[in-house]
């Protein structure tokens, strides 16, 4: 498909004589939610290291917008607009709410020299931002992020990463250690992204979340991708079978 | 009646909560403790024993001359380890570049090499190099900076040991500008003040203003929070702590330097120990030693506990020896009250 925001063609991954990735070639459509799903060890994480620059590819081409791009560290994915945020360690926990926000691209006031942070338009920003994110209770951006919640951290670093505009948002298990309530929230966060325009990829090993938001799943199994699916097509049951191996494919899909 | 209400609408006031929850409060209190308990010993015992009269006060001109000439040296090694331990990574081999940096300089000067001022300048690019190969091998080579640092303690303490071949070298016969630029002495009315002093005050200003309100600041303190986290947000970590290694090593040398030329003697062994004490300087004014929380202002306050401990415990007539033994106390109670009061109020800026 030539209307693909990022497409990955035959990546390998070699860690010395294991093979991580083996001829992978995964594909994310404009405002679409993609749900990575597979097993501890699968792959999965190994895949989006290489996208977001952390790890290079042993082999493989990654098409962005089309373009053949080269993504050499973590600077070069953000530059594309790639934001990929890990479990939990997305944010400092010390820094304040402002200053996580603007952590990379702190905006400047006065001579250059001086380096000086705007902290007045940070904290202007922060305290919007905050009002959209729809957290209730009044939030000071001068609050640590070690007295937020898990749900209110997840839901900063998601917008964080609309708030600069990102094409393409990483989650790595984004609804670990949340509860119930707030895995709907962060949920219901990540469907408003995408209808902002940004597309998700969405790793996990929850299907049970992936399958309320995520327009496609791919499976990995042993470093290989072993289908794709639709999740308004296929059931829960079928898509953990391919996951644990049980099955190598999907049944021919049922009515609807 | 009235006048507590008073004091209870003071103490509900934001701004006095925010100042007794600054980390700086405890570290503060302290400090004011300190000298009021010692200005209260001594002043009662020159008033009971005779003897003591003539002896200074602790709050004497000659006393606060004393203290004042000690601090800079010092403290300026501490503020370089702030900025180094808020990225989360500490520097072992500060007393041996303070030791170095000295005998590198007048060795020079003396053996008719160079000017001192171009000695001086020798001994900083040297210590620039100090602090980059820390730098290097901890960001590069990824080694901790305590195995690092402390390979760094022994080369640099070797290598003035042999450059002098252990003997103090020479300092009195210098005549130059420098020497009055680095720790030039004056007079505020009975109070004798070197120019190190405001040297100090103004890197003082100089860091806390970096730490704390430029864009490089933010860097820091994320270095040390959440390298990863930095890393995925395009912060350079690695560079930034090269930059910082730099900086404790340069603020070391430039502390060394500026002792020489006080106490008229460059030792091979001067510095020895110091990066103990400095690194408990720090700490106690309430920088992590894990990074990600500093505090030049408490560093400042942690110099000052520490300095007027040592001094105040002599005044008042306990053992000079015991002084480690404070100093440990000092430790243990301000690291208990930092865990505290960051269990109780979550810490951040």
């Amino acid at each position: 498909m030539a209307n693909d925001l990022v497409r990955m063609e035959h990546i390998n991954k070699n860690f010395g004589s294991v093979q991580a990735l083996d001829d992978v070639t995964f594909t994310v459509g404009r405002q679409e939610i993609v749900g990575l799903v597979g097993d501890n060890g699968a792959g999965k994480s190994t895949l989006i290291k290489i996208l977001s620059g952390a790890h290079p590819a042993s082999s493989g081409q990654i098409y962005f917008d089309d373009k053949p791009v080269e993504i050499k560290n973590t600077w070069d994915a953000i530059q594309l607009g790639i934001e990929t945020i890990y479990q939990d360690s997305a944010l400092v926990p010390q820094l304040s709410i402002t200053r996580n926000l603007f952590l990379g691209r702190e905006p400047l006031t006065g001579p250059r020299y001086l380096q000086r942070m705007d902290k007045r338009f940070m904290d202007e920003q922060t305290r919007k931002l905050l009002g959209e994110l729809g957290i209730t209770k009044a939030i000071n951006p001068d609050t640590p992020i070690t007295s937020l919640s898990g749900g209110e951290r997840q839901s900063i670093s998601i917008a964080r990463a609309m708030f600069f505009e990102s094409r393409l948002i990483v989650l790595d298990e984004p609804t670990n250690n949340l509860g119930v309530e707030e895995t709907h929230r962060v949920l219901k966060f990540i469907q408003s992204a995408r209808d902002k325009g940004l597309s998700c990829i969405f790793i996990t090993h929850n299907i049970y979340h992936v399958f309320q938001v995520v327009d496609r799943i791919v499976v990995l199994r042993r470093g290989k991708k072993v289908c794709e699916a639709n999740p308004k097509q296929t059931n829960i049951d079928d898509i953990e079978k391919v996951i644990t191996g049980i099955h190598d494919t999907l049944p021919e899909h049922r009515a609807g | 009646m009235q006048s507590s209400s008073r004091l209870q609408r003071l103490t509900s006031a934001p701004a006095f909560k925010r100042f007794v929850a600054a980390p700086e409060f405890g570290p503060l209190v302290l400090l004011l403790v300190e000298i009021i308990v010692f200005s209260f010993l001594t002043s009662r015992r020159a008033s009971v024993d005779p003897f003591f009269s003539i002896f200074p006060s602790f709050l004497s001109s000659t006393n606060i001359t004393n203290l004042m000439t000690f601090i800079p040296e010092l403290g300026m090694i501490a503020l370089g380890m702030t900025m180094l331990m808020t990225a989360g990574e500490f520097d072992l081999s500060v007393g041996s570049t303070f030791g170095l940096s000295a005998i590198i300089m007048w060795t020079f000067y003396n053996a008719g090499l160079t000017s001192l001022e171009v000695g001086f300048l020798v001994a900083m690019l040297i210590s620039i190099a100090i602090g980059f190969v820390n730098g290097w091998f901890v960001t590069r080579l990824r080694i901790p900076s305590f195995l690092v640092t402390l390979g760094m303690l022994l080369i640099a303490r070797g290598a003035a040991l042999y450059i002098t071949d252990g003997f103090p070298q020479r300092t009195w016969s210098a005549e130059s500008p420098l020497v009055d630029v680095l720790v030039g002495e004056f007079r505020v009315g009975d109070l004798r003040i070197f120019t190190s002093l405001l040297w100090f005050i103004l890197f003082v200003v100089v860091l806390h203003y970096v730490l704390v309100h430029s864009k490089a600041g933010n860097w820091i303190l994320a270095s040390g929070g959440n390298p990863m986290a930095a890393i995925a947000r395009g912060v350079k970590v690695g560079r930034t702590k090269v930059w910082l290694f730099i900086l404790s090593a340069v603020m070391s040398a430039y502390a060394g330097i500026t002792s020489s030329i006080r106490v008229s003697a460059a030792n091979p062994n001067s510095g020895d120990g110091y990066e103990l004490e400095v690194i408990a300087m720090v700490v106690i004014g309430g920088t992590a030693l894990t990074g990600g929380r500093g505090s030049i202002l408490g560093t400042v306050l942690g110099v000052l506990i520490l300095r007027v401990m040592r001094n105040g415990i002599v005044m008042v007539g306990v053992p000079g020896l015991a002084y480690k033994i404070f100093i440990g106390a000092i430790i243990l109670g301000m690291m208990a009250l930092h865990s505290t009061l960051e269990r109780r109020t979550g810490n951040g800026r």
